[in-house]
């Protein structure tokens, strides 16, 4: 059962923020996430603010430089079958269309999927973990075969976007306007590990709402993809997944991005793949090495060793996929 | 409350048939049919998928109140405290039931040894048991108050895992411990002499996970007391069984108790019995003098309402050079969650393949979870799973190809029921006829592939022990106008029943599919039906429906014989007409004032005995496809031939469908499903469905085909049909370990295989 709350919406941003602000209030717009948290009361809320009347946040704009802006309000569904990010940016649109099941994916924002809550089955159930204040997380003695091999710290969950690491690939940044103003953040810093904070996942503060998410220009030559791993064919999260983005110079990569989904509280960039890939011609060889250095240094708990296997064969296959297309 | 017990095998004896006067007798088979057999579309489809459908869940009465159910949060604890106070104060509250209310008392998990709980029990067992229940005017309210209930519980030691449960230092969940009923040890001939003769032996120890049913539509009730009597609608696959136990929990007698249940959403076997909500709706409506609807939640499915029992086994089997086997071994040990209940069976073991030394010993031993209910094949696919991939380790260690050492040990008789023969086996057909459409000797030949996607094809049998109980009784009525009321208690639970039905009727009686109406599920005004599991609803309702029609049908020839003056033999009906041979004039039912007069002719049908000295059951052999991607270890179905020989095919569409389900299912057993306890509190982790994950339409081969196998069975009953719903799901996840195996040349002994479970299986591969 849900919580009582009552429901606002706003038609302009400064008053969306203004009732952001108050306490209780969450900010709402496809509800695929939000819902489903009140309804388990992982947490609650007294006021729900629907952003589905701030028809500004809603679309893809390209910009004079050649970037893209894509509103955070632009469903899942947009932005998998918007013509540009395709022919650009294919990354984000394969993320986009891995992510949930289609019903999901129409009703889903783009800013929503960035901030969602962690899918880790101890923090949805009726367990009190260390992110929802309780003191120790059940993961790390417990059922952790889809837990963290990077990154964990006091609490051991995994990120569960599909777009994330995809829009980090990219070095997207995402904007955000709150109270004080609005404010630019790069995907690198978007993110918070529990390290720091175990509580939060992204640096967004109350009352502050992600307005947009910016992508620049591609380099000239650029190929990029999305390879997610899963227990099923649809309507799942990644057990583990990467998203690669190579800039090229004829067949030669100049710039490469690796960022790895499903295994580490936060979107997980592996720059020592990165630096194997850079210099060279894609072989299987090398994709082999890139393969290698992305699992290295990997800390698996007592149930998910496997996921060291995984990220080398994601890693490997989306490298593969952008041999053969190139 | 007191479970039948669809796991062991002293459900072999084949149910007495109670003797009714006049003594039934089943009609001479059908030969050709028209109707039946026909891809015939659901006569309840556009309710089904437009909406207008009502299911339990729908039903609101006047004045109606709602129930919320406060559940132990804890795997193991003792209540010491409820305080009730908060919670009575709320607003629409108008009835709280607690464990110290006096009709908490009433007897739960009735068994041989008495009552091993009661409807609220202060000793709760595993997380999700009810302590105390509320009836408020909305759900909302109900659900408020709910949790405004103060628990003080005692924590107390648990065990979940059932391997753990039978250490004598385990905790226990009951004074007797975790085993409340001894092992059972079947056996034949001499399996160790047997062994130290063989020329292959194999022995391996299987695991398969708890898979709950998680049916679309959640369990519920509403009950309203009417003058004294009990009137529930319920979500059950057997009115007759809920009206059974719910005349025992409030002591009235049958006549006073109506139990309803029309459009179901499936049910596989976790409906079969009487739950807690209908009491505890039936309970607080009796309080407030109000109808109660109980309604219960996705999370009570997942861990309270049933699930197929996570099984060990270890089995053990060899057989000579020329792939007939001489021994089979198998120690079975299940887990029955917190109350006793079989939680395994060795039926295949005993009685699929021809094999003279036997052994199987079966454990089921308690844990602080939910109780196990029959579950699609009670047993059966865990015993699948683990047989034929022993069977194919054997063919390999032979080097025979699977299918030809299955062949070599079909069996013609059950070697279970004193060597009864069968009235027909297609199992010999459904290997051979199977291996043929699926183009088995090529594709087994063809190498897996160099590349990490690798290509394998596998093989499975297997048959459903259960020839169903032979009690049901049929009323049909022809109206005035020709058209048809078909009266049977049986439920539809959505394979299609009240279609089939119609057709039968149809078929028999020479009136158009659409005139002819069911009544159904309702033990007031509805004939009594066993339960709609079992595979049994065909073959034990169409029987007796054909016996109601064939008696109307008389009636009606005969009155037409008389009133158009016309000798019976030439007289025919077909299409609503009576029919004249050698004369093209048509007479519709209509026209015939007789049965104007009459306004109705009614027969009343029963089913004839099981044929004496004969055993009726149906088999099954699956082939898969699959690709198993060595990188990721994601495992993808490509392609399925399922050959059923459920005797004749009563429906083209409704056949394809039950077997395309049971075959769904079967990959979720083997590839998705597995419900997980937290060992650290026995809590369920896996209490949503994105955590416990079911197969989507994107994890079902594109290339699936259907072959339906009908040895013409004239001995089975009298509509050849032998129950299809269990064997088209038993062999499946068996059929594609067996080609995963065939695909990475290593096999995973554990169910279900999961990407960790090849990345798993690779590497120990490559430690030998």
């Amino acid at each position: 059962m849900l919580p009582t709350f009552t429901y606002i919406k706003p038609t302009t941003l400064d008053q969306a923020v203004r009732e952001l602000a108050t306490p209780g209030a969450r900010a709402c717009s496809g509800g695929t996430d939000l819902l489903g948290c009140l309804r388990d009361r992982v947490f609650t809320a007294e006021k729900l603010v629907s952003l589905n009347g701030l028809t500004e946040l809603r679309g893809v704009t390209e910009l004079a430089n050649g970037g893209l802006r894509i509103g955070a309000l632009t469903t899942l569904t947009e932005v998998a079958t918007h013509a540009l990010i395709g022919a650009k940016y294919q990354v984000l649109a394969a993320a986009a269309a891995a992510a949930a099941s289609p019903q999901l994916r129409n009703q889903g924002t783009i800013g929503g999927n960035i901030c969602q809550r962690p899918r880790c089955w101890y923090y949805r159930g009726d367990f009190a973990c260390a992110r929802k204040g309780g003191d120790i997380c059940f993961a790390k003695e417990g059922e952790n075969q889809l837990h963290a091999i990077f990154g964990g710290d006091v609490c051991v969950m995994v990120h569960p976007s599909d777009t994330a690491p995809a829009l980090m690939a990219l070095d997207a940044s995402v904007r955000l306007v709150g109270p004080r103003g609005t404010r630019t953040v790069p995907m690198g810093e978007f993110f918070v590990l529990p390290s720091k904070d175990h509580t939060r996942e992204t640096v967004v503060e109350p009352g502050e709402l992600v307005t947009e998410l910016v992508l620049p220009p591609p380099p000239a030559l650029a190929v990029s993809t999305y390879r997610k791993l899963r227990a099923r064919g649809a309507w799942d999260f990644a057990i583990t997944g990467a998203a690669v983005a190579l800039g090229l110079r004829g067949k030669k990569i100049e710039s490469a991005r690796v960022v790895l989904s499903g295994v580490a509280p936060v979107p997980w960039r592996v720059e020592a793949a990165e630096k194997e890939l850079v210099g060279h011609e894609l072989s299987d060889a090398l994709i082999e090495r890139a393969a290698q250095r992305a699992s290295a240094n990997a800390t698996p708990l007592s149930g998910n060793a496997y996921k060291v296997a995984l990220v080398r064969g994601a890693v490997a296959e989306a490298l593969s996929d952008l041999r053969d297309k190139g | 409350m007191r479970e039948p017990n669809i796991y062991g095998s002293d459900t072999l004896e084949q149910e007495g048939t109670p003797e009714f006067a006049p003594a039934a007798a089943d009609l001479p088979p059908w030969g050709k049919t028209t109707v039946v057999g026909a891809p015939v579309p659901r006569i309840d489809g556009h309710d089904r998928v437009g909406g207008t459908a009502v299911y339990t869940r729908d039903i609101a009465l006047p004045g109606m109140l709602h129930a919320a159910i406060v559940h132990c949060p804890h795997a193991h604890a003792m209540v010491k405290r409820i305080d009730v106070t908060a919670a009575k104060a709320m607003p629409g509250v108008r009835a709280i039931i607690t464990c110290d209310s006096p009709e908490a008392k009433i007897p739960w998990i009735l068994t041989g040894q008495g009552a091993f709980s009661q409807l609220l029990d202060p000793h709760c067992r595993y997380e999700g048991e009810e302590v105390a229940a509320v009836a408020a005017e909305t759900p909302l309210q109900a659900a408020d108050a709910a949790r405004a209930i103060v628990v003080e519980y005692e924590v107390l030691p648990m065990v979940v895992d059932y391997e753990a449960a039978t250490k004598p230092d385990a905790p226990k969940l009951h004074p007797m411990g975790n085993q409340p009923s001894p092992t059972r040890t079947s056996q034949r001939g001499d399996v160790q002499a047997a062994f130290a003769k063989a020329d292959a032996v194999v022995e391996r120890t299987f695991r398969t996970p708890c898979e709950p049913h998680v049916p679309l539509e959640v369990h519920g009730s509403v009950a309203q007391w009417d003058s004294g009597k009990l009137e529930v609608w319920d979500s059950t696959q057997g009115v007759y069984a809920v009206r059974d136990s719910l005349a025992i929990a409030f002591k009235l007698p049958l006549s006073s108790v109506r139990v309803v249940s029309h459009y179901m959403g499936g049910g596989f076997g976790g409906k079969l019995e009487l739950g807690k909500y209908t009491v505890i709706a039936a309970v607080l409506a009796r309080h407030t003098g109000r109808a109660v609807k109980c309604a219960t939640t996705r999370e009570d499915t997942m861990r309270s309402l049933g699930n197929r029992p996570a099984n060990t086994i270890t089995v053990k089997a060899a057989a000579r050079k020329d792939g007939s086997l001489v021994a089979l071994d198998a120690s079975l040990l299940g887990a029955s969650g917190a109350y006793p209940t079989g939680a395994t069976s060795g039926y295949l073991f005993l009685d699929l393949y021809t094999c003279a030394n036997v052994r199987v010993v079966e454990t089921s031993v308690l844990i602080n979870a939910g109780q196990a209910r029959a579950f699609r094949a009670p047993g059966y696919p865990q015993a699948a799973w683990a047989l034929e991939q022993v069977i194919d380790e054997l063919a390999a260690k032979l080097g025979m190809d699977p299918i030809e050492l299955r062949l070599k040990n079909i069996p013609t008789v059950s070697q279970l029921r004193s060597g009864q023969p069968y009235t027909s086996t297609g199992l010999s057909a459904c290997l051979k006829e199977g291996a043929e459409k699926f183009g088995w000797d090529s594709s087994r030949k063809r190498p897996a592939g160099k590349s990490h996607l690798k290509r394998g094809i596998g093989v499975a049998a297997g048959m459903w022990g259960s020839p169903g109980g032979p009690n049901a009784t049929v009323i049909l009525k022809l109206y005035a106008d020709g058209s048809v009321n078909v009266n049977s208690g049986a439920a539809d639970i959505g394979t299609g029943t009240k279609t089939i039905f119609a057709q039968v009727a149809a078929e028999e009686l020479g009136v158009p599919v659409e005139r002819v109406r069911i009544e159904y599920a309702d033990t007031a005004s509805t004939q009594y039906a066993p339960s709609s599991g079992g595979s049994q609803t065909i073959l034990v309702n169409m029987p007796a429906l054909r016996t109601a029609a064939a008696a109307v049908k008389a009636e009606l020839l005969a009155l037409a014989a008389e009133e158009l003056k016309q000798d019976i033999s030439k007289l025919s009906v077909r299409d609503g007409n009576i029919e004249i041979a050698g004369d093209t004039k048509k007479v519709p039912f209509s026209a015939l004032r007789s049965l104007g007069q009459r306004q109705q002719l009614v027969g009343v049908g029963r089913r004839a005995p099981h044929p004496a000295g004969r055993v009726a059951l149906p088999f099954a052999a699956h082939f898969a496809e699959v690709e198993v991607n060595t990188r990721t270890g994601a495992v993808r179905v490509v392609r399925y031939v399922a050959a059923q020989d459920s005797g004749r095919v009563m429906n083209a569409l409704t056949f394809e469908n039950q077997v395309l389900g049971g075959v769904t299912m079967g990959i979720g057993f083997g590839l998705t499903e597995q419900r997980v306890l937290d060992r650290q509190t026995g809590k369920l982790a896996s209490g949503s469905w994105h955590d416990y994950k079911i197969p989507t339409a994107m994890d079902f081969p594109v290339d699936f085909q259907c072959l339906p196998i009908d040895p013409q069975d004239t001995e089975c009953n009298s509509t050849g049909a032998k129950g299809l719903g269990e064997p088209a799901t038993i062999p499946a996840a068996a059929a594609i370990a067996n080609a995963v195996c065939h695909a990475i040349g290593a096999r995973v002994y554990d169910a279900p295989i999961t990407p960790a479970s090849i990345v798993n299986a690779l590497a120990s591969k490559g430690r030998k």
